[in-house]
Parts: C-alpha cells; structure tokens; sequence
C-alpha cells in the first residue's frame, strides 16, 4: 500500500486579542491508499482545524499555518498557491462538513450545487452535469432523485442534506474524502444509514477516506487505522485493534473507561476524565494530559514525551512507553515485558 | 398567490384611507387656507370663491366629498394655487419626468451599493473598507445640495475651461440626467452600501461558503453564484421604499437642475395650502409606496425560495 497523504509537523495558529492560540501543535499523519483513518478527539483539539488548514479553507488571518508540510501526491498542499490548490479541492480531495443544514447554499437548487464541482473540475456542459448528478444523488439513495434534482435545501431533512453533501464531495471521484464528523449533527438510525453509505462509497471508489469524529463507536465500525488527538498533538496512533485492545496511551484509556458500556446485561460506570484539556494560548511544555493523568510521574510533568513505538506501526506519545517506565496492568506497553 | 395578492391589496387600501383621513384633518388644522395667500381678496368674493371650492362647508362633509371624489371618481380635483389645472393632470405631466430621473438614481444607487459594498465587505478592516465608510457617513449625512450645486458648479467650470458644451441643467438629452441621477441617488447608495457590506460579511462567513470553496470554486464564481444572491436580501427590502420615494421627486435636486419633476408640488403645496394638490400627491404617494412594498415582497420571493408567498 502507498501512502496518499502524509503530514509532517504541522502547527497551526490563531492570533487573537487575547494572544496566540496554537491550536495544532506538530501533527504527522500519514494516511494509505483506499483505507479509512480515524481523527478522534474531544472538541477543541484541533481535529477540524488540521484539515480546514489542510484544503486552505481556514480563514487566514486569524489562522496561520506557522510550519509543517503535507505530501499529496507528490505536491506539498502547504505550500500551494491558492490558484494550484484550487484544482485540487473538491477533485481530488472532497471534504463533508457537520452540519448539512448550513453547508448547503439555501437559494440554490440542489442540483445546480452538485453540478457545479463537475463544471468547473470536468468541463462538463450545465446538461451533462445534471444529468450526472442525478446519477449521483440515486448513488446515496435518495427517493425521487430526479424531483429533488429541482428542490431547495430547505425542502429536505437532515439526512438527506448529508447525502446530497456526499453526491457532491463524490460528483469528481476524489482520492480522498475528508468527512468532519458527518454523523454528529444526525440522530443514531440515520447516522447509522451514512457511515454504511460512506463505506459502501469508499469501497465503490477506491477513495481513502480520513473521518474526523469523537465517537468511538464510529471509529470501531469505519476505520482502519485511528489517530487520538489531544491539545492539538496526536497522542496515540495505530490500527483500530492496536487503539481498542492494546491501548498504549492514558489518555486512550480515559476515553474508552467513559464510554457507556451495556454489554454482559450490567451497566458499568461510567468514569469521566477529571480535570479540563490545557489552556491553548500558552500549552505546557511537558506532557499536555500530564495534568489529568492518573498514571503521570514526575517526568510527565518537567519533559515533553518523546513518540515510543509500543509495537509495530503503533506510535504512543508517552514516557510510560520508555523502556525503563514501570508498567501498568491497563496499559499496553509493546513486546518489552 | 391570487388569495394573497388580494389580501394585500385591500390592506394596501386600508392603510390608503389612513394616511388620507391623517393627512385632511393635519392639514385643515393648521392656520390658514388657500384663499389666505391671496392678495387683498374683498370678503365678498372670498365667500364666492369658498362656495366654488366647496370649503365653506362643514368639514366632515369636505372630507366626505373628498373621499368620493378620490376613491370612487378617481378625480383629485382642480389645483387652488395653478387654475384650471386639475391634480390628476399634475400628476400625469410631471411624475414621468421624475420617475425617469428616479429609476435612473435607483439604478445608480443599487448597483453602486452592491460593487461598493462587496469591495468594503471583501477588504473588511483595510483601507478600501475605511475609505468607504467614511465616504458613507459624509454622503448620507451631507444634504444633497450641497453635492447638487458643486456638481453643477464643475460642469460650468469644466466646460468653461476644455470648451466642451456639457448640460448641466434641463431634461433635452438622457446625458443631462446622469449627473442628476447620480446626485438623486447618492444617499440611498450610501446607505444600501453599509447594508451590503453587513449582509455580505454575515454570507461569507456561513458554512456553505466554506462548502463552495472546499469544491474548489474560485473567489468570483463564489461571488456570483453563492454570495451575491444571499447577501441582496436586505438590500432589495430597502429598495422598494425608496423607489417610491426617489421616484416621486426631490424639490432640492430638481429646482437645482431645473428638471420639470413632481418634487416642488409635494412642497409648494404645503407652502401654500393648496389642499387639493396636497391631498392629491399624498394618496398617489401612499398608494405608489404600498405598491412597490407589495412588489418587493413578490420579489423576494424569487430570489429566496424559502420565502415564498401562500400559494
């Protein structure tokens, strides 16, 4: 498998009045051809703006991308001009947005905003790329396609939104999707009806497909690989089995030990994360979940962790990780002991 | 949208007769008649001449008359102050040539609004924006003729100088307006700008603007196919009255250009208490405004489909 995408310390921030808030503070990702990766996180951790920075949809200023690279095919979309990277988006790289109720032009038809990404990426004429669109929309199953071609936004619901939203993120056959948690503003039955299109979609295409979440029962069932994020730095990356069986940063712990579990008949507690995620103008220097962890040491708070490899391809951002760290029976700490 | 533009016109017919009632009474309050500006009339021919305007009558029975003259015959009756002219006449003779000069301004003002408020809502918080706004706030707070007689003053002293033959008054050519229009203009333009620029700043920053980007549209097809339509809204509710009012006239800009309009009669009439003709262009101005009101919000309509009126 090769690699489509592959950020490298990326840093984004904003300068406010307040001061500077560094929202993404050296992320590295890498994302393979045709699979799914998941970006999980609690809000404000910098899940969204890493990749709105990424397809230059961050508004700029306030944002700043103040260093980093992201290799796509060969180009660094970082250092793109806005004129090169134009072709790009919504081509070869589309993006799903959360809320499908206000991404969608309201006094436009629907149609007309399908069509459009074929016009101007495809040079189709307005006729073709209608008719392509209603091939589109019968793609995400939507009943009565060639009468909503015609329909407003306001005549739709929710899910449907996210469907047309997705017949347009697909209408040039992107490489790779960007969904923004494309289930959040959903309620659960249709939630489960567009993860189940995405997947069927991801297949059909061959795309690769990058889904930004915080619910870890979406990632269990969509992805392949998962990155945990935390104060704008990934703290844990691997497969899906590594993040959910071999858990080898606290912080992965934590989110899994809040998760409600009605499994075996019993219901478990439910343990939240005390404490609050750092103050984003002035970050610590050491370890930023040092603070809430229940495992911290003195090292947590005085350095910064260094990224150990707690097992193949399976990267944690913590000091327990460090062969010389005692162990803890919840935590997976590799092939060393 | 037959029900509801029945509707609106018998509200539009309602709020007709409310403005007429206000004005007759405001207007027989106040000190005075028409016959008072005449000079040295004997008593007797005073009386004849109350008994021929029929204002030596109780005055609910004046305003009954009025109302069927008016509602009923359509008829405004003849001008005290300009003899044997009936108001209808007045009306039909001079209202054209402000309602050319009118459209032309409102013309002027919409589309200046609309670039003008785009480049200050696209440069938010730079010079372009800065300049702008303060160039807003000195066009609709400085009066118009003040802009009228210093337009007219360099027309005089352009032609002077290059020995051009520019107009700078009168309505002999569509060139002779321009000058007017955009003078007649400028202070809805100032203020559709600052509306423009609002509206516009809300647009931009929506999520499906972000959307429109994120499929890779460049900045002018976003303009023109996603922001534009969105942001006129408020810009067209403000149009509609102030078609009414510009096209109706302006005193200042037409005694300036000496342009042959409607606007004196709104003012000499009051002046001299010329009842008729005051009674006459407040009801073709009510209905003219109720009119344009209604127009606007079919319109709207049209350019947003989430508005649209019962069916």
């Amino acid at each position: 498998m090769s690699k489509i995408l592959e950020i490298n310390n990326l840093h984004v921030e904003f300068d406010t009045y307040g001061g500077t808030v560094h929202a993404v503070r050296g992320l590295d990702l890498a994302v393979q051809k045709g699979e799914t990766l998941a970006v999980v996180g609690e809000s404000g951790c910098g899940k969204s703006v890493s990749f709105q920075a990424l397809m230059g949809l961050l508004p700029m200023p306030p944002g700043r991308i103040s260093s980093g690279s992201a290799n796509f095919q060969g180009n660094d979309l970082l250092k793109l001009k806005e004129s090169e990277m134009r072709p790009l988006r919504g081509s070869q790289i589309a993006m799903i947005f959360q809320d499908p109720m206000s991404s969608l032009n309201p006094t436009k038809k629907i149609g007309d905003q399908i069509a459009e990404s074929l016009i101007i990426h495809k040079g189709m004429s307005k006729r073709d790329a209608l008719k392509e669109s209603l091939k589109l929309l019968e793609l995400t199953r939507i009943g009565e396609a060639p009468k909503r071609l015609n329909q407003y936004p306001f005549e739709f619901s929710g899910g449907m939104l996210q469907r047309v939203m997705i017949a347009m993120a697909i209408a040039c056959k992107p490489q790779l999707l960007i969904a923004d948690e494309p289930t959040t503003a959903l309620d659960v039955t249709i939630q489960d009806q567009i993860l189940a299109l995405l997947k069927d979609l991801q297949k059909e295409y061959e795309m690769s497909l990058i889904l930004i979440t915080h619910d870890l029962g979406v990632v269990a069932r969509m992805a392949d690989q998962v990155a945990v994020m935390y104060a704008g730095q990934i703290v844990e990356n691997g497969s899906v089995d590594d993040i959910f069986y071999r858990s080898a940063h606290p912080y992965t712990l934590g989110l899994k030990q809040a998760l409600p579990n009605s499994q075996e008949g019993k219901s478990a507690q439910l343990i939240p994360i005390d404490g609050s995620p750092p103050d984003l103008f002035s970050p610590p220097k050491a370890c930023a979940y040092a603070a809430r962890c229940p495992m911290a040491r003195k090292v947590c708070l005085e350095k910064a962790p260094l990224i150990f490899e707690a097992s193949s391809k399976h990267l944690s951002r913590c000091w327990l990780q460090h062969p010389q760290a005692p162990s803890h029976p919840e935590l997976f700490c590799g092939e060393r002991k | 949208m037959k029900k509801y533009l029945l509707k609106r016109l018998w509200h539009g017919i309602i709020t007709i007769l409310f403005i007429s009632t206000a004005t007759f009474f405001a207007m027989h309050m106040v000190p005075g008649d028409p016959l008072s500006s005449e000079k040295a009339i004997t008593p007797e021919t005073r009386k004849a001449l109350e008994a021929e305007y029929g204002i030596d009558k109780p005055l609910f029975i004046q305003y009954g008359i009025f109302l069927k003259k008016t509602f009923i015959h359509g008829d405004l009756g003849f001008s005290y102050t300009n003899r044997n002219t009936k108001v209808n006449e007045i009306i039909a003779n001079h209202f054209p040539v402000s309602a050319k000069l009118g459209l032309l301004a409102i013309f002027f003002a919409t589309s200046g609004a609309i670039m003008w408020g785009a480049i200050a809502a696209k440069y938010r918080n730079k010079l372009p924006d800065y300049t702008s706004m303060v160039l807003v706030i000195l066009f609709i707070s400085v009066p118009s003729f003040v802009f009228a007689s210093g337009a007219q003053l360099l027309i005089v002293k352009l032609n002077a100088a290059t020995g051009w033959n520019l107009p700078y008054r009168g309505t002999d050519s569509f060139v002779s307006q321009i000058v007017p229009a955009m003078i007649l203009g400028l202070g809805t333009m100032a203020f559709l700008t600052r509306i423009m620029r609002s509206s516009l700043l809300e647009v931009i920053h929506s999520d499906y603007i972000r959307t429109a980007r994120a499929k890779g549209l460049s900045p002018k097809q976003i303009f023109f196919s996603h922001e534009l339509r969105n942001a006129v809204l408020p810009v067209i509710t403000i149009i509609g009255p102030a078609i009414a009012a510009i096209t109706t006239g302006s005193f200042v800009i037409e005694t300036i250009f000496t342009i042959p309009g409607l606007g004196k009669f709104f003012v000499q009439a009051v002046q001299q208490n010329d009842y008729t003709v005051i009674m006459g262009t407040t009801v073709f101005y009510g209905s003219f405004l109720v009119l344009t009101v209604l127009a606007v919000d079919i319109v709207y309509g049209f350019i947003d489909p989430r508005i649209q009126v019962e069916k």
